[in-house]
């Protein structure tokens, strides 16, 4: 590194402050959901469909009405009769028209669809009660997976449409086939980024209380976009947003899996109303894993046409996405959309077209998962590198440098509009494989081999939009940041903000992030967020935003306060500096004379030191060729793994992780790096341990946390972070961060795993590197294990 | 179901407990609901996850897999009991400067873990965490910075209880 970068390095990454909400959730004084102490409290409970595809006959809740402690129980039709509306996805053609009732009223479509709730004095009576509630059910037949729902003469989820397909759309390059055609190389697979779910450890829930006198309604949420939740409560209940309270207290965990704005949070809305009691829903883990929102679940036919020093050329990919039953906003067509607009990442490839064909199946909804569509491009743009290299005999860094993104011009206009902005992505590269000693993992890598050991190393080059910004329909659901910024007489600085923290330390960095735009320290700063009534409108929480959208309407509304505290400094005698730290006497005296001494103010200064701001960077929107770009800034990650696998068991060691991580200026590193780690074992996660899986009759058969595993302390490898940071062109030059490691993950490991098997000609074409599956792929190669030596492996445990 | 109820007695973080429960109900709702302590979290209530972890009779459990009814007569520690925010326990103090927690639910349930883990083994290894630690699911962190605390916590104690 040179010296000049040392000192770029110096100014952008800022210090390793302990997290403020930490001694507080350490010693159990957190306050989720269900920690709410609430008089006369009430519980609900939901009746969910058993069947994955049924016409609903008749529901008869009499027998559970009658228990003693039940409140009332409720169905569709009921809470339609007391004037709840039906969600509707806004979207127009080329989407199909969906609906959908807080509670199905006419229809089932997938096991764990609610048809009816019940209100009681303990949950305990709550569940007692469904046990009551008969429902009679006209079993249809249901579809499982993206085949059987594009099969002719599939069953139907909504015989309206005349096809289970939701959304079908294209977009190609001019020129594209023709590049196709005239590449001297070609290649065509079908990828695979398989079914997970984001599954915070604290589930969903809303708990909501109705003040008939003011006619407002306040509900809990755990939820990531709490004033997003507001306008979509306020809808389905038929109130306004001034009479409806959202607040999203700690969070035990998102990930996109508390960010779609759910029946369940509505249900609770009009319970609270309709029963005038408070009412509590927890969600508990099968319905967590059968009945929110599932993740992923993309099948990808890809061409691509390449040169003989293995330039990409041309890339063909036909994105089949499996929606579940799509009742959801924005449901798994959104993911998919960002797919398609990512499949050329972050490399020049010449021509690139895409098909997308969303359809409707009677599974769990899919929606959002960190990552949000990104993992499933980069899997494709990844798996499509390696395999260049393979059939070259080139080395797959080469492979990928010789497509990066030059140097410049910067910013890079992608195919769809993008407007690419990160660093220099070949010394990033570099520096990855400086760091993570490239050469010497190959020559360990060899004399494995020698011994018949199975080393592979895989390498990841990412560059991920971060910060989406959304356009007209979608633009609801994200496309700016609010703040507010307060001087108090005291000195202390109360900031608003309306991200939401779900364990990413908002508390924290954007306490730093404040404190530096008003040159004081950061103790003097208290962020909060969550709350409706305490700020007027924010956006929530997800796609990599945080940083960028919320610490930049912090800066912007912190900048307005610092002129203000210099202007009444200078009515005083002094000088408070625009930028550096500021003279805390001054600032204190200044802070009581804003709101205490209105007579000493300087003439035309009104009292007081406080500032909102509605910030969006205005990157987005059309590009001068007509495209769009979606994302206001972008991060680069590269990642290198070294891994061993066992061909006779299908277990894969984590032998080495490096990350070179380029999100802009870092606010603090050990909440980046933290945001690395976990998002990395999220990603190996999904390729090593988790699916969820449904039989052909549409059964979920991952409904509890002993079918479907997550990592364990005994899975999870370290992942070594290195700081590269490039300064972005937003406010405080930061870019996003939060999905970056789950992106790469999938890749980068199914990578190494094939790499390892090399040997043995193993191919590996989806996230699934669960056991049996490379089990599986290395049985398919004819390899078989050494029957003596496992004889002898089981005879005499613990003596190998 | 049922609704009669019995009558337990037990000690819950040093003071004395008598209450009427369902024989239904688990330690984790009677903790939670009865005596309002809310820091021990419910994960899964399935026995997966380890959010609800308490000490019972000095010894790691689940909340969720205990009926209040077998637990009477015992003696039962909550997160609340081991440290305060303004005076944390050395495993809660190791893990806030690891940055071994992020969203805090499965929190409460990893410290009575390591602090179980602690009360059997002085200084354990890095393996020997990793191993207790895998009764308990965390989302958020890749587990790093609570494997580095709980080892350092362990070394730490062990050198001052070697200079006394």
């Amino acid at each position: 590194m040179t010296a000049l970068d040392e000192d770029r390095l110096a100014g952008a990454v800022g210090p390793r402050l302990g997290t403020r909400s930490g001694p507080r959730h350490l010693t159990g004084r957190g306050r989720y959901l269900g920690d709410h102490p609430v008089p006369d409290l009430c519980h609900v409970a939901i009746a969910r469909s058993s069947t994955a595809h049924a016409r609903i006959i008749s529901i008869d809740t009499d027998e559970a009405a009658a228990l003693p402690g039940v409140v009332a129980v409720v169905t569709g039709s009921d809470l339609e009769a007391m004037g709840a509306r039906r969600f509707d996805h806004l979207l127009g053609p080329p989407f199909r028209p969906l609906t959908w009732p807080v509670l199905a009223i006419d229809r089932v479509r997938f096991v764990g669809e609610p048809f009816a709730a019940v209100v009681a004095t303990s949950r305990a009576v709550a569940e007692d009660a469904l046990e009551a509630i008969t429902a009679e059910m006209e079993e249809l037949p249901p579809v499982v997976g993206v085949d059987a729902a594009l099969a002719p003469g599939a069953p139907l989820l909504y015989p309206e449409w005349g096809t289970n397909v939701f959304l079908s759309t294209e977009n190609a390059t001019p020129g594209l086939d023709q590049a196709m055609a005239g590449a001297p190389r070609r290649l065509t697979e079908r990828f695979e980024s398989h079914r997970v779910c984001g599954l915070p450890i604290e589930g969903h829930g809303a708990q909501a209380t109705w003040d008939p006198g003011a006619g407002r309604l306040t509900v809990l949420a755990s939820s990531q976009q709490p004033h997003q939740l507001r306008s979509v409560i306020a809808e389905i209940c038929g109130l306004d947003e001034t009479h409806v309270r959202v607040i999203s207290p700690d969070i035990g965990g998102g990930f996109g899996n508390k960010q779609h704005f759910t029946r369940e949070e509505c249900l609770i809305g009009l319970l609270a109303r309709l029963t005038n009691r408070p009412v509590r829903w927890s969600q508990d883990r099968t319905e967590a894993l059968t009945a929110s929102v599932h993740a992923r679940a993309q099948i990808h036919d890809v061409e691509a046409g390449y040169d003989t020093n293995g330039r990409v050329l041309a890339l063909k990919v036909r994105v089949l996405s499996d929606l579940g039953n799509p009742v959801l906003y924005f449901s798994g067509a959104g993911p998919a959309f960002v797919t398609v607009a990512n499949l050329t990442g972050g490399y020049t490839i010449d021509h690139i077209g895409w098909s997308l064909t969303c359809v409707a199946t009677t599974t769990c909804p899919i929606g959002a998962y960190r990552g949000f569509g990104q993992p499933e491009a980069h899997f494709t743009t990844e798996r499509v590198m390696d395999l260049i290299a393979s059939d070259l005999g080139l080395d797959p860094t080469e492979v990928r440098r010789i497509n990066l993104l030059p140097d410049s011009p910067r910013p890079w206009r992608g195919h769809g509009g993008q407007r690419i902005d990160v660093g220099p992505l070949g010394s990033q590269l570099d520096l990855l494989l400086e760091r993570f000693d490239y050469e010497s993992w190959r020559r360990e890598q060899a004399a494995a081999r020698d011994e018949g050991r199975y080393i592979g190393v895989g390498v990841s080059t990412l560059v991920q939009g971060t910060t989406p910004t959304q356009n007209d329909t979608a633009g609801r659901f994200g496309s700016l940041e609010m703040a507010a910024v307060t001087v108090l007489p005291d000195g202390r600085v109360d900031v608003r903000v309306g991200t939401k923290s779900q364990g990413q330390s908002h508390d924290t960095t954007f306490a730093q992030v404040a404190a530096g735009a008003l040159g004081i320290p950061p103790e003097l700063v208290e962020v909060r967020d969550g709350d409706t009534d305490a700020l007027a409108y924010g956006q929530g929480t997800w796609g990599s935003r945080s940083a960028v959208m919320g610490g930049g309407a912090i800066i912007k509304a912190a900048a307005a306060v610092r002129a203000k505290l210099a202007r009444v400094a200078s009515g005083l005698g002094h000088v408070l500096p625009s930028e550096g730290s500021v003279d805390l006497d001054v600032y204190h005296r200044v802070a009581e004379v804003a709101w205490w001494h209105a007579h000493l103010l300087p003439a035309g200064v009104e009292p007081g030191l406080t500032a909102s701001a509605v910030y969006t960077p205005g990157f987005t929107g059309p590009s001068p060729a007509g495209g769009a770009n979606h994302d206001e800034t972008y991060g680069s990650h590269a990642t290198a793994v070294a891994v061993e696998v066992d061909p006779a068991t299908g277990t894969v060691r984590m032998l080495s992780a490096v990350l070179v991580s380029d999100c802009g200026v870092v606010i603090n590193p050990t909440i980046v790096e933290g945001q690395h780690q976990g998002g990395f074992a999220q990603g190996l996660g999904i390729a090593f341990l988790e699916e969820c899986k449904y039989n052909d009759d549409g059964q979920p058969l991952s409904a509890t946390l002993l079918d479907y595993t997550i990592p364990t302390a005994l899975d999870v490898a370290t992942v070594q972070v290195v700081h590269r940071p490039t300064p972005s062109q937003t406010a405080g030059g930061f870019r996003g961060v939060g999905e970056a490691s789950i992106i790469a993950a999938p890749a980068v490991l199914v990578s190494a795993v094939e790499d390892a098997l090399r040997p043995l000609g193993v191919k590996l074409n989806s996230t699934r590197l669960h056991a049996a599956s490379i089990r599986a792929a290395v049985r398919a190669t004819g390899w078989k294990p050494d029957a003596a030596f496992w004889a002898l492996r089981l005879r005499v445990p613990g003596e190998l | 179901m049922t609704t009669m109820s019995s009558v337990v007695e037990m000690v819950v973080n040093a003071r004395p407990v008598r209450a009427e429960v369902q024989p239904r109900t688990t330690l984790l709702d009677f903790l939670r609901d009865e005596l309002g302590l809310t820091g021990t979290h419910a994960g899964c209530e399935q026995g997966a996850c380890g959010a609800c972890n308490v000490l019972l009779d000095g010894r790691v459990v689940r909340a969720c897999l205990v009926l209040t009814v077998a637990a009477s007569g015992s003696e039962v520690t909550t997160v609340e009991h081991l440290g305060t925010p303004d005076l944390l326990h050395p495993v809660q103090e190791a893990l806030w400067r690891h940055h071994g927690l992020q969203c805090g639910y499965c929190t409460p349930g990893i410290v009575m873990t390591a602090v179980d883990l602690l009360s059997r083994i002085s200084a354990p290894s890095d393996a020997q965490v990793r191993e207790a630690l895998s009764g308990n699911l965390c989302r958020c962190t890749g587990y790093a910075g609570m494997v580095a605390a709980i080892v350092e916590a362990g070394r730490t104690r062990d050198e001052q209880a070697g200079v006394e």
